[in-house]
C-alpha cells in the first residue's frame, strides 16, 4: 500500500521515455499533474527506477512545449500560427514539389527513437511509399549503428541476444565501453548486484566508471584500442587451447581466416597497443573463456569509432570462439540509448532495410512491400543520415522531415551542421519541444509525449510493452502517428502513390494490426489484448507463442545457420594527439541528462547539474596549469567551447572527458567528421583537443 | 527430501526449499501482518510484526526470516500473538505519525489498537523537523519507524550506493546521511527506490509534498 498524501485521479501504467531499458512505471495524475512516479513490479525493472525516470518528467509541462502548428511562408519569414489543416496541405505541397522537381531522393525522412513502434513503422512508410524513396534513417546511426552491422552480417540478428533477467545468472560479465550506472542505471544496478553476489565482473573502460569501481578486473585500455584488446584475448585463448571447439566445429565459419588476422596479437602487442598490462589481458580472457555461461554488455564505447564495426567484431568473435551464445546467462547484449531504438529498427526507420530488417535490394522483399503498400517501389538503398546531411551542399538533397530529433545538438561537428541546415530548402520539424534545430525549420509539427498517446515500445531486450495517455496534449498537439498518417494521406494522393485512403487509422493499434500482417513471423503474436496480460517479446509469430528470450539456441539466423566469425583488424584514430592539439577528447553522457538535453535540461534534473563539466585528469591538469572549477576553453582544430574542469581521476592521463548534453556548449563543436565506412557512425569518443585559459582568446567565439 | 508436510494455521503444505514461513504462509493464503519486510529491498526481521508460533519451540519466530521446515507446525494468530501485535502497533502509533501509513492503520485497527492507554504521544520523533535538501524528494522522519527499508533498497537490496545509515540510538535513531550531508554530497545517486519502498510517506516525492501542500 503506497502511503499517498494525494488521492490520484488516475494512475496509468505505462514505460519510462528515457532509455532502452524501458522500466515499467505507474504515473499518480492529479489535476492534470504527475506528482509521483512509482516503478512496477515485474521485468525489465522489478521495482526499481533511476533518477531520471522517477524525478525527471518535468519536460511534460515545460512552458516550451510545442503547442501550435506554425509555418514559414517564405525564407526570412517569420513563422506563423495556423491550423493543423494549413500546416499539412503547406508541409505536404512543398515535399511534393521537390519530390517532382528534384526527384524523391531529394527528401530525407529521419524517424525517431523516441517515437513508437507505430509512429516509425509510418514514418518509413510515409519516405517509401508516399514519396517513393528509402531515406529514411533513426539516431541509432550515430549510436549503435556499428553494432547492427557487425552483428547482422556475423549473427543474422542485431538485438540483444539475451534478457536482462538473465543478468543474475552469468559467472562472468564482461563490460565494455559502457558507463552502465550512468546510463542505464537500472542494468548498472544488476550488475553490481550480481558482481556483490558472485559473479565476476570484468570493465574494460578507459574510464573509472562506477562500475569499475564494482569490478574484480578493471582493464583500462587507452580509448579506441578494443580490437587489439579483444582480438588479443580470443588469440590467448586459441594458443592455450582454452576455447570451445566443438561449437567453433559446429556452429562457426570463418575461423582459420580470423585466427590468421590476430596473428601478431600476441599479449605483449595488446600491452602496448591498449596500455593494459598483459597479466591482466590473460586473465581476463581465461574467465570469460572458463566461465560457465558469460555475457558481454557493450554500449557507444566500442561503437561510436570509425572503426567502430571492427570493435564490436572483436567482441562477436571473443563470444563465437568461446560458445558464449544461445544458453542463458550468456550472450552479445548492446546496451540500446533510447527507449525506442530498437523498435525504430524493427520498423524498418534504416535506409536499407523494410520493417522486420528485410533488405531493400532483395527482390522479394521489394515485391512483398510494394504489394502491401500498392506501389512500386525503388531498388537501391538509401542514404545514411550521415551521408545525406554531407549531400545538402552539393544540392543533392533538398527536404528534410524530422521527428524529434534534433541534429544541431547530436550531430558532429556542428557548425558544419547549421551551414548544412542553412541551405536546405525545406525543413519539417514535428517535435514537442523548442530545440537548437527549431530556428531552421519551415514547418513546426507539434507532437505528442509519450505520456499522451497510445503505442508500444520495444526495449533493448526486445520485449514490446503498452505505452497509455495519462495526459492531454498541450494545446493543438496531436500524436505523431496522427501527424504522420495525415501527412501520408496528403503526399500519397499529390504524388498519386499507393492508396491516400490506407493512411486512414483510426488509431494506433490499427497501425500495429497492419505491422503484425506484415511481419507475422517477427510480430504476428504480439496483440494489444495480449500486451494487456502477458509479456511479449519478438520473435513471436502467433497467439499461442509465448515469445522468444534467448536468441540462436539452435541456430544462426544467416544462410547456412552458422555465425561467421571475420577479421577486425585494429585501425588507428583519424586525428592522433600532437603539440598543437595534445590531449584526446572522448564524449559522453552523465547520469543526470538525456542526449541533446532536450528532455532533461527540462526538468528538475537540471538543478543538481546545471552546467557543463569536462573531466581532466590531475597530471593533465598540473602540466597544462589548469585548476578543478576553473572555465576554461575546450579547443580542437573545428572549434572550441568555454567548460568547467572537474579534476578527477575517473578519466585517464591524457584523456579530456566532456558530456554533450549541454546545447549552449556543444562538445559537437569539436568532434570530428569522420565516419565508420561500414556503418557511418561518427567518431565521437576520439579527437585531438587542447586545454586553453579563458584570457586569452584566439579566433571567434 | 521429507515428504512430511508443513502445518500453516491447519493448511497443509509441502515444504519448499529456501522458502520462508511468511512465504509458504501467503502460498496457502493466511495472511501474516508485516510492516518492515520487503521484498526488493530485502528488509525482513525488524518490526517482529509477523512473529508466529511454532509448536515445540520456546519462543515466537519472526516468519519472514524463518525457513519454512517439513514438520513445523505453525501458529500465526493466537491470543498471545494478537496482545503482542497490539502492543507492538500501539508503541508504534505512540512514536510515530501514521497518518499516510493506511497498512499501519489498518493494522491498528484489525489490533483494536488503543495507544493512548499508555499515555501522550511521545515527543522525540514526532518533533523531528522535515528535510527538503534536495529537489526530488522530502524527508519527513516524524513520519519514520526505522523500518530500514530505505537502508537496505539504496545499500545491497537495490542500487549499491550506501548513502544512508542509522544515526542516533532507541527513540532518536533515524535514517540519516553521514555527517548528515545533504542527499547529494551523501553520493545519493536520486534514484528514489527508497521513495518506492518507503511504507509510512516519511520519504515522498516533492512534486507530490508540494501539492498536497496546495504549493503547486
Amino acid at each position: 500500500m503506497i502511503p499517498l498524501r494525494l488521492e490520484p485521479d488516475r494512475v496509468v501504467s505505462t514505460v519510462c521515455p528515457y532509455c532502452g531499458v524501458g522500466c515499467r512505471v505507474d504515473l499518480y495524475v492529479k489535476d492534470e499533474k504527475i506528482y509521483r512516479v512509482m516503478a512496477r513490479e515485474g521485468p525489465p525493472n522489478y521495482g526499481a527506477l533511476c533518477v531520471k525516470g522517477r524525478f525527471g518528467l518535468g519536460f511534460l509541462g515545460h512552458r516550451e512545449r510545442l503547442k501550435q502548428p506554425l509555418i514559414r511562408r517564405r525564407k526570412g519569414a517569420q513563422l506563423e500560427p495556423v491550423s493543423w489543416d494549413e500546416a499539412l496541405d503547406f508541409a505536404a505541397g512543398r515535399l511534393s514539389k521537390i519530390a517532382r522537381e528534384h526527384g524523391p531522393d531529394a527528401l530525407y525522412f529521419v524517424s525517431s527513437a523516441k517515437a513508437s513502434n507505430e509512429e516509425n513503422y509510418l514514418m518509413q512508410k510515409l519516405a517509401r511509399a508516399a514519396v517513393g524513396t528509402h531515406n529514411v534513417d533513426h539516431c541509432a546511426r550515430l549510436c549503435h549503428s556499428s553494432s547492427t552491422a557487425a552483428l547482422s552480417r556475423s549473427l543474422g540478428g542485431a538485438a540483444m541476444s539475451n534478457t536482462i533477467e538473465e543478468v543474475g545468472l552469468a559467472d562472468v560479465i564482461l563490460v565494455v565501453g559502457s558507463n552502465t550506472v550512468e546510463t542505464h542505471p537500472v542494468i548498472g544496478a544488476m550488475i553490481k548486484k550480481a558482481a556483490a553476489n558472485g559473479s565476476f565482473l570484468i570493465v574494460a573502460d578507459p574510464r573509472r566508471t562506477g562500475l569499475a569501481e564494482a569490478a574484480q578486473l578493471w582493464l583500462r585500455l587507452k580509448p579506441g584500442s578494443d580490437a587489439v584488446l579483444f582480438g588479443a584475448m580470443a588469440r590467448h585463448l586459441v594458443v592455450s587451447g582454452r576455447f570451445d571447439h566443438p561449437f567453433v566445429q559446429k556452429r562457426v565459419s570463418g575461423f582459420r581466416e580470423w585466427l590468421a588476422s590476430v596473428d601478431g596479437y600476441t599479449l605483449d602487442f595488446a600491452e602496448r597497443g591498449s596500455g593494459v598490462p598483459a597479466a591482466k589481458i590473460r586473465q581476463a580472457a581465461e574467465r570469460y573463456g572458463a566461465a560457465r555461461a558469460a555475457a558481454i554488455y557493450w554500449a557507444m564505447g566500442v561503437t561510436q569509432h570509425s572503426h567502430g564495426t571492427e570493435n564490436v567484431q572483436s567482441l562477436i568473435n571473443l563470444a563465437l570462439l568461446t560458445g558464449q551464445l544461445g544458453k542463458p546467462g550468456s550472450g552479445l547484449n548492446p546496451l540500446r540509448g533510447q527507449n525506442n531504438v530498437q523498435g525504430a529498427g524493427d520498423m524498418g526507420a534504416l535506409p536499407d532495410v523494410y520493417p522486420g530488417y528485410q533488405k531493400v535490394s532483395e527482390r522479394r522483399a521489394r515485391k512483398r512491400w510494394a504489394a502491401l503498400w500498392h506501389t512500386r517501389l525503388p531498388e537501391g538503398s538509401g542514404k545514411t543520415m550521415t551521408e545525406a546531411f554531407e549531400s545538402v551542399e552539393r544540392g543533392a538533397l533538398r527536404g528534410v522531415y524530422l521527428m524529434g530529433e534534433d541534429p544541431v545538438t547530436s550531430e558532429p561537428y556542428q557548425d558544419h551542421v547549421r551551414r548544412i541546415l542553412d541551405k536546405l530548402d525545406f525543413l519539417v520539424v514535428q517535435d514537442i519541444l523548442k530545440n537548437e534545430t527549431f530556428p531552421y525549420a519551415d514547418v513546426v509539427l507539434p507532437a505528442a509525449s509519450f505520456a499522451e498517446k497510445h503505442g508500444t515500445f520495444t526495449n533493448s531486450d526486445r520485449r514490446v510493452q503498452r505505452i497509455r495517455p495519462a495526459l492531454r496534449p498541450p494545446g493543438n498537439a496531436k500524436a505523431d502517428w496522427w501527424i504522420l498518417s495525415e501527412m501520408g494521406r496528403r503526399l500519397s494522393a499529390r504524388l498519386e502513390r499507393g492508396r491516400p485512403q490506407s493512411w486512414r487509422y483510426s488509431g494506433p493499434e490499427e497501425v500495429w494490426r497492419e505491422v503484425r500482417r506484415a511481419l507475422p513471423e517477427m510480430l504476428g503474436g504480439v496483440s494489444y489484448d495480449r500486451l494487456e496480460r502477458e509479456d511479449l517479446r519478438w520473435p513471436c509469430p502467433n497467439e499461442n507463442s509465448p515469445g522468444v528470450s534467448i536468441l540462436f539456441t539452435k541456430g544462426f539466423a544467416t544462410a547456412d545457420g552458422k555465425a561467421r566469425m571475420l577479421p577486425a583488424p585494429w585501425k588507428p584514430p583519424d586525428e592522433t594527439p600532437d603539440d598543437a592539439y595534445p590531449l584526446v577528447l572522448s564524449t559522453g553522457r552523465v547520469l543526470y541528462h538525456w542526449h541533446g538535453g532536450t528532455l532533461s535540461r527540462r526538468s528538475e534534473l537540471e538543478r543538481v547539474y546545471p552546467e557543463m563539466k569536462v573531466e581532466v585528469h590531475p597530471a593533465d591538469a598540473a602540466r597544462y596549469g589548469v585548476k578543478d572549477g576553473e572555465s576554461v576553453w575546450v579547443a580542437s582544430r573545428r572549434g572550441r567551447i568555454q567548460a568547467t574542469v572537474w579534476v578527477t581521476d575517473r578519466t585517464p592521463e591524457g584523456v579530456v572527458f566532456a558530456p554533450f548534453h549541454f546545447a549552449e556548449q556543444p562538445a559537437n563543436k569539436l568532434t570530428l567528421n569522420a565516419y565508420d565506412p561500414t556503418s557511418k557512425i561518427p567518431t565521437y569518443k576520439y579527437a585531438a583537443i587542447r586545454l586553453e585559459p579563458l584570457a586569452e582568446p584566439t579566433g571567434e567565439s | 527430501m521429507s515428504r512430511e508436510p508443513l502445518v500453516i494455521d491447519g493448511y497443509l503444505l509441502q515444504a519448499s526449499s529456501g522458502e520462508t514461513i511468511l512465504d509458504a504462509a501467503r502460498r496457502a493464503g493466511v495472511e501474516i501482518p508485516t510492516l518492515c519486510q520487503h521484498e526488493r529491498s530485502g528488509t525482513k526481521g525488524l518490526c517482529r510484526l509477523c512473529l508466529v508460533e511454532v509448536e515445540g519451540w520456546r519462543r515466537p519466530v519472526p516468519a519472514c526470516a524463518t525457513e519454512a521446515i517439513a514438520g513445523m507446525v505453525v501458529h500465526t494468530e493466537s491470543e498471545g500473538l494478537k496482545r503482542l501485535r497490539r502492543v507492538l502497533l500501539e508503541l508504534l502509533a505512540l512514536e510515530t505519525n501514521l497518518e499516510h501509513d493506511k497498512k499501519a492503520q489498518g493494522l491498528l485497527a484489525r489490533y483494536r489498537a488503543r495507544p493512548e492507554r499508555w499515555g501522550a504521544p511521545l515527543a522525540d520523533r514526532r518533533e523531528r523537523e522535515p528535510l527538503q535538501d534536495n529537489p526530488f524528494f522530502a524527508r519527513e522522519y516524524d513520519k519514520c519507524y526505522n523500518c530500514r527499508r530505505c537502508l537496505d533498497a539504496c545499500a545491497e537490496g537495490i542500487q549499491g550506493v550506501w548513502a544512508y545509515s542509522f544515526v542516533g540510538r532507541g527513540n532518536k535513531a533515524l535514517p540519516a546521511t553521514p555527517l548528515d550531508l545533504p542527499m547529494a554530497e551523501a553520493g545519493c545517486v536520486f534514484c528514489g527506490n527508497c521513495v518506492q519502498v518507503c511504507p509510512t510517506g516519511a520519504l515522498a516525492p516533492l512534486e507530490e509534498v508540494l501539492l498536497a501542500e496546495g504549493e503547486r
